[in-house]
């Protein structure tokens, strides 16, 4: 099997899985998700290893395309309508869950004599979202209106959020551990955020300052891919937030010039491979061996994560007023978890020596359990807001 | 972090790639042409700025884009197209693959007498300079936006001479191995026939196997999806059986044209996102050509690089006489076929493993010619282009 091959298998099997799976109803972002596991090493081990080491690039230019597409729901004109409920739903949602998801876990450690901080960052990440797949599933099934662009606007905001929360909550952790509370910690988050919105801003203006040399289809894509590249690449090495950074840049393309929006267009109508590649590899790269670690400590991660999420949307949505739809619904199509989360674990085990791998590995087993459930809950959350046309 | 640093070497090629296109578009030079320029200055022998990791996938790059090239070539062959002008395809390409060939090998064994070297390797460069460079001349055509019976024509003939060169070198290896070493041995010829059949069943197959699929396709992302997807598997099993993936994915192209009722959605989808990756393609070519090789070249090399233009002119001239084409193609479509690359290339890597006494000069001569070919050959196609007044 050389590289070329299995590059080929992954799409064709990806489509073909997505396809059979329609008559069950199951979005793409599962079949793909399931496609990769039966292709990955566990089974028949079709994926080559040079696919397995791009695998880091690839999920880092998919995540940057999807920011940056994100950003074009940020128009300045459309947001002082939504912008109060979107603020309200994503920081109450975020701080919501990690309360609940600490102070679970906290009582079941005090419970069994366990030290408590890996509490508090198990709680931290459980606040982060996944942007891929929720955008993913709003695509497939065409949903349209209020709900799907709230949705839209929280899923690309609340990463900020829940970057401020892990950091606060390693920063408590290690307060706890060491007795030493570390401000470096808060002072380094606040540092990947401001330095990806100024870094995202920059690259933005200059986009939307040079793109006046662009003419055809083709330089288009060219162009887009040149700087979405260059702000994940820089992204990358001054170590901030990937996808704020591609956010903001799309951010402030979008709201520079009314024409730009022709940038998206051209992007959406060629990234659905990139997308299907990303989601089979991770698919390939779930680890199941890991689930039967997951333990009390997972159930209740998993239990007490849905919960705050739903409930922190509920409470953040009738506070700002928002539609009875939003409040009920609104909180399911947040539970995907992924690469942010998983960032936090790695976070985790480089900080914490003697439980950092402890909590790299509940982590990594729950978001199995929520890569694999989190597509449906989107979609069933949709349906239900009545945005999906009843055909699906 | 390694990461970021493949992550940003990437996008270095891209951004200035693209700007280096813009700028060259000023002294009306090919985009081809700035994209090898840009390589050759961004890769390791000058700047240095393109990470070991992606040099490494470059091959993968260039095989993926040479099946999408080679595929989108397979549209020129519906059954119409071959009807109307097929003849003066078939002659005009065996022609200026053939004098080309000859000129080539005639000029290098009186070369070789005259300084008492053996003369096999003149049958081998020979084979070699049959070859053409398709992607160079295809990217040329749609940069201009090139239209006419001359540009059908040369997308045509660029095509199939790929094929003439595969058969020429296995005849002229052969010949090579029975001056060389007294035996004649007709493995390689039993091989070659064994290749263009696998070629030709293994891309009639894919080609069946894309349009029955496309049956279930809805949407135009899952086109996308599904025609890359085969171009890849193409590519892959044809690299992975040691066939010519050039033929393959033209033959699987061929099979689509003439058997979809709108196999134009195809070729359509393919040419939206194509562009980034032939930029890609061509500053990685830039930054893998060994510049520093010209000086070697030596007066062989002179010789090569003249006859072979020599032979494809009056090969080009004699196929369009026989076959009674238009005055214009016999006069400017040499100029199409003077880049030369990758194919060229394979049949030295062979002639290097075969020919252990010679094989490395052989190399070394293919190798330094390309370089020139490559940086001449699209400002030569458009030329060649604007003469016959389809630009």
């Amino acid at each position: 099997m050389n590289t070329l091959l299995s590059a080929g298998l992954i799409l064709l099997l990806g489509f073909t899985g997505a396809r059979l799976l329609k008559y069950i109803r199951l979005p793409n972002v599962t079949a793909f998700l399931l496609v990769g596991i039966l292709i990955g090493p566990n089974i028949l081990n079709f994926v080559t290893d040079e696919i397995f080491f791009a695998s880091d690039f690839f999920s880092n230019l998919v995540l940057g395309v999807i920011a940056f597409s994100l950003g074009e729901n940020f128009r300045l004109d459309a947001l002082k309508t939504g912008m109060k409920q979107v603020m309200w739903i994503s920081i109450v949602a975020a701080v919501a869950t990690w309360i609940l998801v600490s102070v679970a876990i906290i009582i079941y450690f005090v419970a069994i004599g366990f030290p408590i901080y890996p509490g508090l960052v198990l709680g931290g990440a459980a606040a982060a979202t996944a942007p891929a797949a929720t955008v993913l599933v709003v695509r497939e099934y065409r949903s349209s209106g209020a709900f799907t662009e709230l949705l839209l606007k929280v899923v690309a905001i609340d990463d900020a959020w829940c970057l401020i929360v892990a950091a606060l909550a390693i920063a408590f952790a290690n307060a706890l551990r060491a007795e030493v509370f570390q401000t470096s910690i808060i002072f380094a988050s606040m540092g990947e955020i401001f330095g990806a919105l100024i870094v995202g801003a920059i690259l933005g203006y200059i986009f939307s300052f040079l793109n006046r040399f662009v003419k055809t289809r083709e330089e288009f894509l060219i162009y887009i891919f040149g700087f979405i590249l260059l702000n994940v690449g820089l992204s990358l090495a001054l170590k901030i937030s990937v996808l704020l950074s591609s956010m903001t840049m799309g951010l402030v393309v979008i709201n520079l010039a009314r024409e730009n929006y022709k940038f998206f267009e051209v992007l959406r109508s060629v990234d659905a491979p990139l997308y299907l590649i990303f989601f089979i590899l991770a698919g390939a790269h779930l680890d199941f061996d890991i689930l039967y670690k997951m333990g009390i400590v997972g159930i209740l991660y998993v239990v007490f994560r849905t919960l705050g999420k739903v409930l922190g949307a509920r409470i953040g949505a009738h506070i700002s007023k928002a539609p009875k739809v939003v409040e009920h619904w609104l909180g399911l199509a947040l539970v995907p978890q992924a690469g942010v989360a998983l960032g936090i674990g790695l976070v985790a085990k480089a900080t914490f020596p003697d439980y950092g791998d402890y909590i790299f590995t509940v982590i990594a087993a729950t978001t199995v359990v929520f890569e694999l459930a989190g597509p449906l809950l989107t979609k069933f959350s949709l349906i239900k807001a009545g945005e999906i046309a009843s055909s699906e | 972090m390694p990461q970021a640093s493949s992550i940003l070497g990437l996008a270095i090629v891209i951004i200035v790639g693209y700007y280096g296109a813009k700028l060259i578009h000023k002294i009306n030079f090919p985009a081809v042409t700035a994209y090898l320029l840009i390589g050759i200055i961004i890769g390791p022998n000058i700047l240095n700025l393109v990470p070991l990791k992606i040099m490494d996938v470059s091959h993968l790059v260039s095989n993926f884009v040479l099946g999408i090239i080679a595929f989108s070539l397979g549209e020129n062959f519906s059954i119409k197209a071959v009807r109307s002008a097929g003849k003066s395809v078939i002659w005009i390409s065996v022609f200026e693959a053939c004098c080309a060939s000859l000129a080539v090998t005639l000029i290098l064994i009186l070369y070789y007498l005259c300084s008492n070297m053996s003369i096999y390797p003149a049958f081998i460069l020979g084979a070699a300079a049959a070859a053409t460079a398709p992607a160079a001349t295809v990217m040329v055509i749609r940069e201009y936006r090139a239209q006419g019976a001359l540009t059908n024509m040369l997308l045509q003939v660029v095509a199939i001479d790929d094929a003439w060169c595969l058969i020429l070198s296995a005849l002229a290896i052969t010949v090579a191995n029975a001056l060389h070493l007294g035996v004649f041995n007709p493995t390689v010829l039993l091989y070659l026939l064994l290749t263009i059949i696998g070629a030709l069943t293994l891309g009639v197959i894919c080609g069946f196997g894309l349009h029955y699929s496309s049956k279930f396709v809805r949407t135009r992302e899952e086109l996308l999806t599904v025609t890359l997807g085969f171009i890849l598997l193409i590519v892959g099993l044809s690299v992975r059986l040691r066939l010519s993936p050039l033929l393959t994915a033209l033959v699987s192209g061929l099979v689509i044209t003439n058997i979809s009722k709108n196999s134009s959605m195809f070729f359509e989808i393919v040419r939206n996102v194509d562009s980034i990756l032939f930029l890609c393609f061509f500053v990685l070519v830039g930054t893998n050509l060994e510049v520093h090789i010209i000086p070697k070249i030596g007066f062989m090399g002179l010789l090569y690089v003249l006859f072979r233009v020599i032979g494809k002119f009056v090969g080009v001239k004699l196929g369009s006489l026989i076959s009674g084409a238009d005055e214009k193609i016999g006069k400017y479509l040499g100029w199409g076929l003077v880049p030369q690359a990758g194919v060229a290339l394979g049949v030295a890597l062979s002639a290097r493993e075969l020919f252990p006494k010679y094989g490395s000069l052989i190399f070394t001569t293919i190798t330094a010619t390309t370089v020139v070919y490559e940086l001449v050959g699209p400002i030569c196609a458009k030329f060649g282009l604007k003469k016959a007044g389809e630009i």
